[in-house]
């Protein structure tokens, strides 16, 4: 792993001006503030979830006007009779602080979303309105004008869930999650630099670093090969000294000894080595995930929620005072069927947050911990029969008790075609990019101003490097 | 040394394959000095070379890393008997062999079961059916094709989707993949559009047209991804599958307004059947998994414009399907685009350009002259079976000094690890129905892949992958495969194998006789001698490649492990026990995790 070779790769692929401010990073190593103890945790939302049906238009104008446009999908959610959950009276309003911003227009929740809707009302969580990737500030006419940079293959899913997380399209190799990691691993904040970033939904390049490296862990913790477990004798016959024969294995499934020419099996060797390093650091280090004070709901996501609230209330025994997390689920591409699946999938999301909210709580860490959501992309403002296409801004949620909670940031565009946040067929222009998003949570999580201009090179195109959300 | 040495025995022959052979000395003469970072010469690209040579190979070994390729995995006996045939008349056989048939199998066995009957167990069939041709199937090359197609034009059913309790759906989907798989790609495309399981898993099924009054507008979905991952995808491409630049940047294949022309075509299709608005749960089966149907009622009449292409208003569904395919499938960016895909599924993950663009071009012209002469394929464009001849005979995929070169290989694709073990050693593939592992394998404590049950349209992983923080991705390679390797994926692998190679996997149902109970007649022989054991197992599973570090510790281990003679039970269980962990231990070496 020569360092001039990865030096010479990084600045071929880089973007304009990054090389500039990684440089100035690595100067001011150390920088970052790691004291005390503090979590980010993305939960994405692959597919696209449609903001548009999460946060609900309320006021009488604005919820007939949505109605309008949206006739097919709204009389799908008829269905349910009185259960119907876009009906006015079974949604569940939010107490917006900052009410004022937005003239006299109302926002709901469905009632699918109860936990965050408390979570909101309690100002444990905030609402960011119309965030989505942008080179710079952009409306309708200026593009339609010419001459604005936007994004590159917007709508396309694996590229916008790629510029979501690692602010290019795919292919781009480190992500804003594991720039953040970097810095933390550079700052020698966690004696394991293995645990800085952990996903519990497989690879993502949201936690892709220069240096640092994502933990694969799993929904019940780590597993340990058959063979390597204490009572495997019985696998090895009439064997006189089994702990030999689990010492030989050990150094098989570490591959040591050999180096490898070939560049695969050097992978293969690196990621089982570390698999059984990593997965014995973390079994000593974190208790059974039965021991958390909340149940977890037994969902996909819930049980990734219950994995992470776990690291974190044994981040002492790992030694880590500054921790990445991603949980993921799919399932938002509502093409079809919005109306039959969407609100399950938010329910989903919405318990397990809400038991996630309340662990925290009851450890005492819900001011140390900040989650947030992401998703591909938005979706359109019109319908296609039964379900929306792809879209761009969208309505995502920032949870935690350092959250200035109760409050709705950046933009709420109104349920208007042809607007100038209005892409084409409803698809919102984002007013707050992710650049900005990102920087708020880095901020808090406690990176430099520097640090931030690395992570997030665009950053310098907008009015402010700050949402508000985390004050 | 080199692994591929071709029959000379014919005569003075300027065949292709005589040919590579020369090449090869000189490439590996060139790179065990240059440490690794040399390329082999490369002969002049070739879409139909003329040769009357009909080389073999000649050993077992070269055999064995061929079929590794172009099979579910060598077996004894399949090696033993492409030895002493020419490879040409194994492509020959291998395309006219009659196909498996998907529907059959699960047809035979969920029998007039109703959707709302059908047990949750018999919802596992196509699963079954996958891994009972892939494991005993004779026509290996058409299925090994089939799974690389699975990977291109993914359609889903995960446990509890739609399609999981649609059995016989999935099957057709199968087929089709099946039938085409060395047949024409736009024959495919054309099939895959009116396939049912797409349009579920697609969401373009019983799509409509635009109703201004609503504002209601056609489903995108299928018309992005038919561009995006099947056809053409995002950029332009030369015909070597490089990106075409200008002004350093590269060019964008199509717009969201192209997206939307062609989202009007694929409207008003729905299950054949008298209304457009039948729901499957309703339909008879024989309805539910035919091809689609046009209803040009809740078609778009508009005029539909993509890519330069304008069908004209009033143009009815299956006209305009027709012509939107073929459009597609013109553009310059299909063969490449591809062409690279199926040699990553096949035989490296990040070919170089020049391989991509021999594949690419037989795959333009639609045929490929075999070394004897023979010609594969009928001149269309997209001939799958003169693509397949071309991947798997090229240079690059038999030349041994290539696979010496560390940027070669892919990470085997773990289902494709655990069919080569049952192959290897004679699984009963009339069990695999039993094994509730297999029922899903899509977890990364198993396998962390499932035939058929990719996450999403975009696969297990992607075709331009590059691994971050790896040597690999040092090197700026494509190694699709490692998306999905992690702390708990390789462990998972490990510990799925060492249930299956010791029979302890969990069955369906009480009977412990049910399930995969392997013996290892062959091995047992042998386990009293771990030399042999090892040598045999190294030839069997990795085409005589194991490495000296993996072998000295399965020989220490097994060496610890005593087998007593004083009871013949006795005797029997250490032998096994010896043979077991010998199996696992070479399917988690390096050099076995990796096709090379």
């Amino acid at each position: 792993m020569s360092t001039t070779r990865r030096g010479l790769l990084r600045t071929a692929g880089a973007l304009s001006g990054m090389g500039l401010f990684s440089s100035l990073a690595a100067r001011s190593a150390y920088a970052a503030d790691t004291s005390g103890y503090k979590a980010l945790v993305c939960c994405f939302l692959y597919g696209g979830v449609d903001g548009h049906d999460v946060v609900l238009p309320f006021d009488t104008s604005s919820y007939d006007a949505i109605a309008d446009i949206r006739t097919s999908l709204y009389s799908g959610y008829a269905v349910g009779g009185d259960n119907n959950p876009r009906a006015r009276q079974n949604m569940l309003q939010l107490s917006v602080q900052n009410a004022s911003n937005f003239g006299g227009r109302e926002f709901a929740l469905g009632p699918e979303a109860s936990e965050l809707h408390a979570l909101f009302e309690s100002g444990n969580a905030a609402i960011v309105g119309n965030v989505g990737p942008l080179i710079e500030p952009t409306t309708r006419s200026l593009i339609d004008n010419g001459g604005v940079a936007l994004p590159s293959k917007l709508y396309s899913h694996n590229d916008q869930q790629s510029t979501w997380m690692s602010l290019g399209p795919e292919g781009t190799s480190t992500g804003w999650g594991g720039l953040l990691a970097d810095a933390v691993v550079r700052s020698n904040a966690n004696t394991n630099p293995a645990f800085s970033a952990i996903s519990t939904a497989g690879y993502n390049v949201m936690l892709a670093g220069q240096i640092s490296r994502q933990f694969q862990l799993g929904l019940d913790g780590v597993s340990t090969i058959t063979e390597l477990e204490d009572n495997s004798a019985w696998l090895f016959g009439g064997a006189e000294d089994p702990e030999r024969i689990r010492a030989i294995l050990t150094e098989h499934y570490r591959a040591s000894g050999a180096v490898r020419t070939n560049l695969f099996e050097r992978d293969m060797a690196a990621a089982s080595r570390r698999a059984i390093d990593n997965n014995e650091a973390f079994a000593q280090a974190v208790s059974d995930f039965d021991s958390l004070p909340v149940a977890f709901p037994q969902t996909y996501v819930g049980r990734q929620l219950r994995a992470i609230a776990a690291t974190i209330a044994g981040a002492g025994n790992l030694g880590a005072s500054r921790q990445i997390f991603m949980a993921a689920a799919g399932g938002f591409d509502t093409h079809d069927n919005q109306a039959d699946n969407l609100p399950d999938l938010i329910r989903d999301w919405s318990q397990a947050i809400g038991a996630f909210n309340q662990n925290m709580q009851a450890l005492g860490l819900n001011d140390d911990v900040t989650l947030f959501t992401m998703s591909d992309f938005g979706r359109t403002l019109t319908v296609n029969g039964d379900g929306t296409d792809h879209g761009w801004g969208n309505h995502h949620f920032v949870v935690g008790g350092a959250v200035e909670g109760g409050r709705i940031y950046g933009d709420m565009p109104p349920p208007e075609l042809e607007t100038e946040q209005d892409a084409s067929h409803g698809a919102l222009i984002p007013t707050t990019s992710v650049e900005q998003f990102g920087a708020t949570l880095g901020r808090w999580f406690g990176l430099t101003e520097i640090e931030l201009r690395a992570a997030f090179p665009r950053l310098g195109n907008f009015p402010t490097s700050n949402v508000g959300f985390m004050g | 040394m080199s692994r591929l040495r071709m029959s000379a025995g014919r005569g003075k022959s300027c065949s292709l394959l005589a040919g590579l052979f020369f090449t090869a000395a000189i490439g590996l003469s060139a790179c065990s000095g240059g440490g690794g970072d040399g390329t082999p010469a490369t002969p002049t690209p070739t879409a139909t070379p003329t040769s009357t040579a009909e080389p073999t190979f000649s050993t077992k070994n070269e055999a064995s890393r061929f079929l590794n390729q172009a099979t579910f995995g060598s077996t004894d006996e399949t090696s033993d008997a492409l030895l002493p045939q020419n490879v040409s008349e194994w492509f020959q056989r291998q395309i006219s062999l009659p196909r498996t048939s998907h529907m059959s199998v699960v047809l035979g066995a969920i029998e007039d079961t109703a959707p709302t009957e059908l047990e949750y167990v018999q919802a596992g069939w196509p699963t079954a059916s996958f891994y009972m041709s892939a494991i005993e199937g004779e026509d290996q090359l058409r299925q090994r094709m089939t799974y690389a197609l699975s990977q291109i034009l993914v359609v889903s059913a995960p446990v509890d989707s739609e399609l999981f309790y649609q059995p016989s759906v999935m099957a057709a989907y199968m087929d089709v993949l099946n039938e085409h798989a060395l047949g024409n790609y736009r024959d495919l495309l054309q099939d895959v559009t009116y396939s049912p399981a797409m349009a579920n898993f697609l969401t373009y099924l019983q799509n409509q047209k635009a109703n201004p009054n609503t504002g209601q507008v056609p489903d995108e979905n299928y018309a992005r991804e038919l561009m995006q991952l099947f056809t053409i995808g995002l950029t332009e491409l030369n015909p070597d599958g490089s990106q075409v630049l200008v002004g350093g940047e590269p060019v964008e294949t199509y717009s969201q307004e192209d997206i939307r022309g062609l989202a009007k075509v694929f409207t008003g299709l729905s299950y054949d059947t008298d209304s457009f608005y039948d729901h499957w749960y309703s339909l008879d089966r024989v309805s539910r998994y035919s091809p689609l149907r046009p209803f040009d009622e809740f078609h778009s009449t508009e005029e539909k414009r993509f890519l330069d292409l304008t069908i004209p208003p009033g143009t009815q569904a299956d006209a305009s399907i027709s012509q939107a395919l073929d459009h597609i499938f013109d553009h310059e960016n299909v063969a490449p685009f591809v062409s690279r895909q199926l040699i990553q599924r096949l035989v490296t993950s990040h070919p170089s350009d020049a391989y991509v663009g021999r594949v690419s071009a037989v795959f333009e012209a639609g045929r490929y002259t075999l070394p004897n002469g023979d010609i594969v394929g009928d001149g269309r464009k997209g001939d799958l079976a003169a693509v397949a001849c071309a991947i798997l005979l090229d240079n690059e995929a038999r030349n041994d000094a290539f696979s010496q070169q560390q940027d070669f290989g892919k990470v085997r694709e773990p289902v494709i690890r655990f069919i080569h073990w049952a192959r290897a050693f004679g699984a009963d593939p009339a069990e695999i129905v039993n094994e509730y592992y297999l029922f899903d394998s899509s977890s990364p404590e198993r396998l962390a892949q499932h035939p058929f049950r990719a996450p999403s349209v975009f696969n297990f992983y992607r075709p331009q992958y590059v691994a971050p923080n790896t040597s690999t991705g040092d090197a700026g390679l494509t190694a699709p495969e490692l998306q999905i390797v992690n702390e708990t994926s390789s462990i998972g692998y490990s510990n799925f194998m060492t249930s299956f190679i010791r029979g302890f996997a969990p069955n369906f149902g009480d009977d412990e006789e049910n399930g995969l109970n392997l013996t290892y007649p062959a091995e047992r022989a042998l386990a009293g001698d771990p030399d042999a054991l090892i040598f045999h197992l190294s030839d069997l599973l990795v085409a005589g490649a194991l490495e000296a570090s993996t072998a000295n510790r399965i020989v220490d281990v097994l060496n610890e492990m005593p087998i007593r003679t004083e009871d013949e039970e006795q005797r029997v269980r250490d032998e096994l026990l010896r043979v077991q962990i010998a199996i696992l231990m070479v399917m988690t070496s390096p050099e076995y995790l990796v096709q090379r």
